[in-house]
């Protein structure tokens, strides 16, 4: 059996969550895997509690919805109690930005808060680019995509005129990542 | 024969697309270059994605202010020459029902795809149905035929999107891509080959337009090419004049829509089976129901379980040798579904074997655990 890896995004629509799982599921497509994804829609992608899922596989996925995240990636408090009941088996993951969620401890869970929305609003002075600091920061600390694919997914699917920002905020994403380990 | 190998319309290789985007880029690949449409949802994607497309190849997009309007605009268009698409979900293909009875009765290639939401009526806007199996079949007036297809993945929200253009020249019929919200808002990997094979309806300079061909599909020119070109919704004869009150034209008629696709039932239906071969709870599933379907059966194949699954690909016309033959060799057929049981229905009535239908209508799919849980009960 190759590697099957299941990721939950979430946290306040308009934070970028749907665009951060897909440009994630796309630069899983750029490292040659299978990928699948789905996204909340419709009235509670624009507002309240937002959720994006993307499973990256070594092979074909035959159901392709989140049964048990391997990683969660919470961006706001909401997000973070109603999704963290799912987690805490040994070797799963979350990463959380810090500036928005007080975690909860549970035992044998490793959870890592990052600065990603402050990094975004001080070095590049627009909070919106959050979601890319934190995709960096995935790639980085978890390796479930790599560097180049990530980079050239942001390319692909954000437009040119944010293209520049967006790939500085994964820039500063990976090195924030780098620093952890 | 009219069947050729053209260039994909994207680079041969992998892509991140949703199932909505997916379809699009069929209908594009297979030379679909006039669309209209109005506005759904779960379906919208899809007119977006051919509005910027169709700038791109050169194709004609409009949203019409209706589904009974763009449904005609889109037969009339097939009369021109071109390949023909429309989409919309549940509410709005009720109201192309009236199109689609016309389009089958006149022999008019057309693509509808219809992304499914929870019914009935505007129902669940958001949430996933799968409730306009019999819609498809049955919607419109009087016996008729038509082709109706349901996809599981990315994939073949593109690939059957191909398919159901190939179907629809080939037949002269209306071929519906009946997929559901869960698939149309999926996004997964799509894989673009260099090159794929479609197939252009038969042209035949002096041919009657209306009358049998070797396989009952009769030959179909466009309106500005040259033919005399009478086209009805009423009885007519070979050649497209209305006769309202023979028995003979219309007895020939009804029985000619109805065996071209009946008889040629082998070339269209599709099927997979997994695990069939020596089981004993055998599950009919269909749509984002196959693949909760699968995942569960290979779970309980791993426990040694003996159970197994047929998937349907094609639902119009029904695999009724297929479910027959199924009926004969399993124990009890299981059959999970989004809407109160309308394909097990259709079971039912080809094999005598024991039907259990899994009927659930909450606007989620259903889950593989579920599927496991029930199966478990029956085993």
């Amino acid at each position: 059996m190759g590697e099957i890896k299941q990721i939950r995004l979430c946290g306040l629509g308009g934070q970028g969550i749907v665009l951060g799982g897909t440009i994630l599921g796309y630069a899983g497509i750029n490292d040659g895997k299978w990928v699948a994804g789905s996204s909340s829609y419709g009235a509670e992608a624009r507002g309240s509690a937002c959720r994006s899922e993307v499973i990256i596989s070594d092979e074909p996925i035959i159901f392709p919805h989140v049964t048990r995240p391997d990683i969660l990636i919470a961006m706001s408090q909401e997000a973070y109690d109603k999704y963290i009941k799912d987690m805490g088996r040994d070797g799963e993951t979350v990463i959380y930005d810090e500036q928005m969620v007080c975690t909860k401890e549970i035992s044998g869970l490793r959870q890592l808060g990052f600065p990603a929305g402050s990094v975004a609003t001080k070095e590049l002075e627009n909070k919106l680019v959050a979601n890319m600091v934190i995709l960096g920061i995935v790639a980085e600390v978890t390796r479930i995509v790599s560097r180049n694919a990530l980079l050239s997914a942001i390319e692909k699917n954000v437009p040119e005129r944010f293209r520049a920002l967006n790939l500085r905020a994964a820039e500063l994403g990976l090195a924030l990542g780098r620093a952890q380990k | 024969m009219a069947w050729k190998e053209v260039r994909s319309a994207l680079p041969a290789g992998n892509y991140y697309y949703s199932g909505n985007e997916a379809a699009a880029e069929g209908a594009i690949a297979a030379g679909c270059r006039y669309y209209a449409g109005y506005p759904i949802t779960p379906s919208s994607e899809i007119m977006e994605w051919i509005a910027v497309r169709f700038r791109e190849v050169g194709g004609v997009f409009i949203q019409m202010e209706d589904e009974i309007a763009s449904l005609s605009s889109v037969i009339g268009a097939s009369w021109a020459g071109a390949k023909a698409m429309t989409a919309t979900s549940g509410p709005g293909f009720s109201l192309m029902q009236e199109g689609i009875g016309y389009a089958a009765m006149t022999e008019t290639p057309i693509v509808i795809v219809d992304i499914q939401r929870a019914g009935p009526a505007t129902g669940q806007a958001t949430r996933v149905g799968g409730g306009d199996i019999m819609q498809a079949k049955w919607g419109s007036q009087g016996d008729y035929p038509v082709i109706a297809i349901s996809p599981w993945s990315v994939q073949e929200m593109y690939d059957q999107t191909i398919n159901a253009f190939n179907l629809a020249e080939r037949y002269r019929v209306p071929v519906i891509l009946l997929a559901e919200q869960a698939v149309g808002h999926l996004r997964e990997r799509m894989n673009v080959v260099e090159k794929i094979a479609i197939f252009n309806r038969r042209k035949e300079k002096g041919a009657a337009p209306f009358g049998a061909g070797d396989d009952g599909v009769p030959p179909m020119p466009a309106f500005g090419e040259g033919e005399k070109l009478l086209v009805t919704g009423s009885s007519h004869d070979d050649y497209g004049l209305r006769k309202v009150a023979d028995p003979l034209v219309q007895a020939r008629l009804t029985a000619r829509l109805h065996n071209k696709i009946v008889n040629n039932r082998e070339e269209i239906i599709q099927h997979e089976d997994y695990y069939a071969e020596d089981a004993d709870v055998i599950v009919i599933a269909y749509g984002f129901t196959a693949r909760s379907s699968l995942f569960a059966v290979e779970a309980m194949r791993r426990e040694g379980k003996r159970v197994g699954m047929i998937r349907l690909k094609t639902i119009w016309p029904f695999a009724d040798s297929l479910i027959r033959d199924v009926g004969s060799r399993a124990k009890k057929i299981f059959v999970p579904e989004m809407n109160r049981g309308q394909v097990a229905g259709e079971v039912m009535k080809y094999t005598c074997c024991d039907i259990i239908p899994y009927n659930q209508t909450d606007g989620e799919v259903i889950h593989p655990n579920t599927i496991m849980g029930e199966l478990r009960r029956l085993l």
